[in-house]
């Protein structure tokens, strides 16, 4: 066994244990709201030798999906729906009781789209609004509904639905298609992502780790793209000197899917100091993604 | 193509911006009127960020008649993301010198509390910027409101119709919360400052990174509703090294050597702008507050501090607010 394999165990153990009685997971250990991007990662991150955590965790998923097909941020928020409606779907992916809750919400997000898709905001992003550099006719998935597309959800939603079209022929392909078209829109010009904006005012803006990470996931099965290759050697290049776990969590899932080398990654992640007083559940999770990533890597669908 | 009604109403707002910003500001849109007879504002000179600041601080505090005894505080700075070099963020340095202060008048309890709005990594950003080394050895607790809790709160204004938003637990039980933003310029709505700070009360885990619901009905039109419903109830506005141009992010660092301390965000803003040579009247969020939130007439302020000079050459701005630095020269 080596020091990462028993830190994922610990870490793994630390969150079961955090669990909630209604099955779900808050944001932070100090609240008692459970949340769903939280409760679908540490789902996909206990596996099934946490069976009891796990089965509880799925009921909690298939308890609180909205009648439209989606999910709600956390328990208690408005029925509209929201962007972890994708994480809910991979987090569900090998239930086969939860099929078509499944079905669902994959259907639910073919409908959910940015907000810059009607044409008349396409017309004015076109003419009068023209200081943040995108191209409103490549879209993806917004936060919320009535916003326009982000990073962050666009790559989520294009996982999940790669999952299912994986499967066979699916009218979400053509979703995927645009969803990457709209990602390499949104890229920044010396690569990386950040939430969603590469050029405003002229001015190129700063990619983050996370979200890079995030959209490199979504481009697994598409390495060769210009922007991909820049943005993976970008994330290589800033992977080790990032203090903070969730950032480097995701960097190690995405350059592992790339095919770059993580262990030295993995070893300082597994080592940080004051893991266990981590208040984020939804960080603890991403760490164990991260320490055991191969494992992480078939469940988000994307195996290096 | 059909075109319905919906169409014609977003057709509306998107082929005229500036009219659909002006038509929300005709009627009052507000539930209450908050604005004090009379507010009072202190500038401060301090050349730089030293361990001296606390000093400073609070002398300065004391120029007011602050009752923050057995008060649970929240400590709101502009934390948004870290760029080497940029002067994006509150100073970390003045955030744990305004803990020490209210501590040391009384106050039960003093967190750091803020929701990044670019940053999703927030450990990330406390890391990069500072404040998390700083912030542990003053032993001040910090709260991420991007991940905070949630309760649904009805809005005290209706100028975004939004009508209602979740908010973090911890802004909403707050005893006392002090706005502590940077001073710079904002391309889209002119400055941001304290009452813009606001938007970092708004939680990401709900709506985002950026909080891009905010923007799609109207950032002017947003601002007034936060500060509406969550209440500024002091500020401490850092000046020290302010942004000037293309700000929130990608200004240029301008040197102003100020602290702004006032009971009223509004006054605040007001005063702030001023320094920087624009035109407090010219930025819409702060002519409508000043019917309802706050003083930004210079007639309705007690100044207890240092007089307020614009400079010989006010901030730069992007073009669409050129006309800020022009009326203020006016």
């Amino acid at each position: 066994m080596t020091t990462s394999d028993a830190s994922v165990e610990d870490l793994r153990l630390l969150l079961a244990q955090k669990q909630l009685p209604s099955g779900g997971w808050a944001a932070l250990s100090s609240s008692s709201q459970p949340a769903l991007e939280p409760t679908a990662l540490t789902c996909i991150a206990l596996g099934p030798e946490f069976q009891r955590a796990h089965d509880r965790a799925t009921q909690f998923l298939l308890g609180i999906q909205n009648s439209n097909g989606s999910w709600p941020v956390f328990l208690g928020d408005s029925p509209e729906g929201s962007w972890v409606t994708s994480l809910a779907c991979i987090a569900l992916h090998d239930k086969i009781e939860a099929i078509p809750e499944q079905l669902k919400g994959l259907r639910w997000l073919m409908d959910f789209a940015g907000a810059e898709t009607h044409w008349l905001w396409k017309w004015k992003f076109r003419t009068t609004d023209r200081h943040v550099r995108f191209d409103p006719d490549k879209f993806g998935w917004p936060w919320v509904p009535h916003t326009n597309s982000w990073v962050v959800p666009t790559a989520f939603a294009i996982l999940a639905l790669n999952q299912r079209c994986a499967c066979g022929p699916d009218a979400g392909s053509s979703r995927v298609e645009l969803g990457i078209a709209m990602l390499l829109d949104r890229a920044c010009p010396g690569g990386g992502w950040n939430a969603g904006n590469g050029v405003v005012y002229d001015v190129a803006l700063a990619p983050h780790p996370d979200d890079t990470a995030i959209a490199l996931l979504a481009f697994a099965r598409r390495r060769h793209e210009p922007t991909v290759e820049m943005s993976v050697d970008w994330l290589e290049r800033v992977a080790p000197t990032l203090a903070a776990p969730w950032s480097l969590a995701w960097s190690i899932l995405a350059l592992a899917a790339h095919d770059r080398p993580v262990e030295f990654l993995v070893n300082s992640l597994s080592s940080f100091p004051g893991l266990k007083q981590i208040e984020d559940n939804s960080t603890l999770a991403a760490m164990c993604l991260a320490l055991d990533y191969q494992r992480a890597l078939d469940a988000f669908g994307v195996t290096a | 193509m059909r075109i319905n009604r919906r169409d014609l109403l977003i057709g509306a707002a998107a082929v005229a911006p500036g009219a659909s910003v002006s038509l929300a500001f005709l009627a009052p849109r507000y539930h209450e009127v908050r604005r004090p007879p009379r507010s009072r504002v202190a500038v401060l000179h301090v050349e730089n960020y030293s361990q001296r600041i606390a000093e400073i601080l609070l002398a300065g505090l004391q120029l007011f008649p602050l009752n923050v005894a057995g008060k649970s505080l929240l400590l709101k700075p502009n934390l948004v993301d870290y760029l080497a070099g940029s002067a994006i963020n509150t100073n970390p340095l003045l955030v744990a010198a305004a803990a020490e202060c209210f501590r040391r008048l009384g106050a039960k309890q003093v967190i750091v509390a803020e929701g990044p709005g670019h940053q999703r990594d927030t450990e990330l950003v406390l890391s990069e910027s500072g404040y998390g080394p700083i912030l542990r050895e003053s032993g001040i607790r910090f709260m991420d409101l991007n991940r905070d809790e949630l309760i649904q709160v009805d809005l005290r204004a209706n100028y975004s119709g939004l009508k209602r938003l979740w908010l973090p637990k911890t802004v909403v039980e707050a005893d006392f919360l002090v706005s502590m933003p940077k001073v710079k310029t904002h391309h889209w709505s002119g400055v941001t400052l304290s009452m813009k700070n606001m938007f970092g009360i708004v939680p990401g885990s709900r709506y985002g990174w950026p909080k891009n619901i905010l923007h799609w009905n109207g950032i002017q039109q947003s601002i007034l509703d936060v500060c509406a419903t969550v209440p500024i109830n002091f500020v401490i506005a850092d000046a020290i090294m302010a942004m000037e141009g293309n700000g929130p992010l990608n200004g240029t660092p301008r040197p102003l050597g100020r602290i702004v301390l006032a009971d009223d965000p509004v006054a605040a803003d007001a005063t702030c702008a001023r320094l920087m040579g624009l035109e407090p009247d010219g930025i819409v969020h702060i002519r409508e507050a000043s019917k309802f939130l706050g003083n930004s007439s210079s007639t309705l302020v007690d100044f207890v501090g240092e007089a307020v000079r614009s400079p010989a050459e006010p901030f730069r701005v992007v073009p669409e607010f050129e006309f800020l630095r022009q009326r203020a020269r006016a």
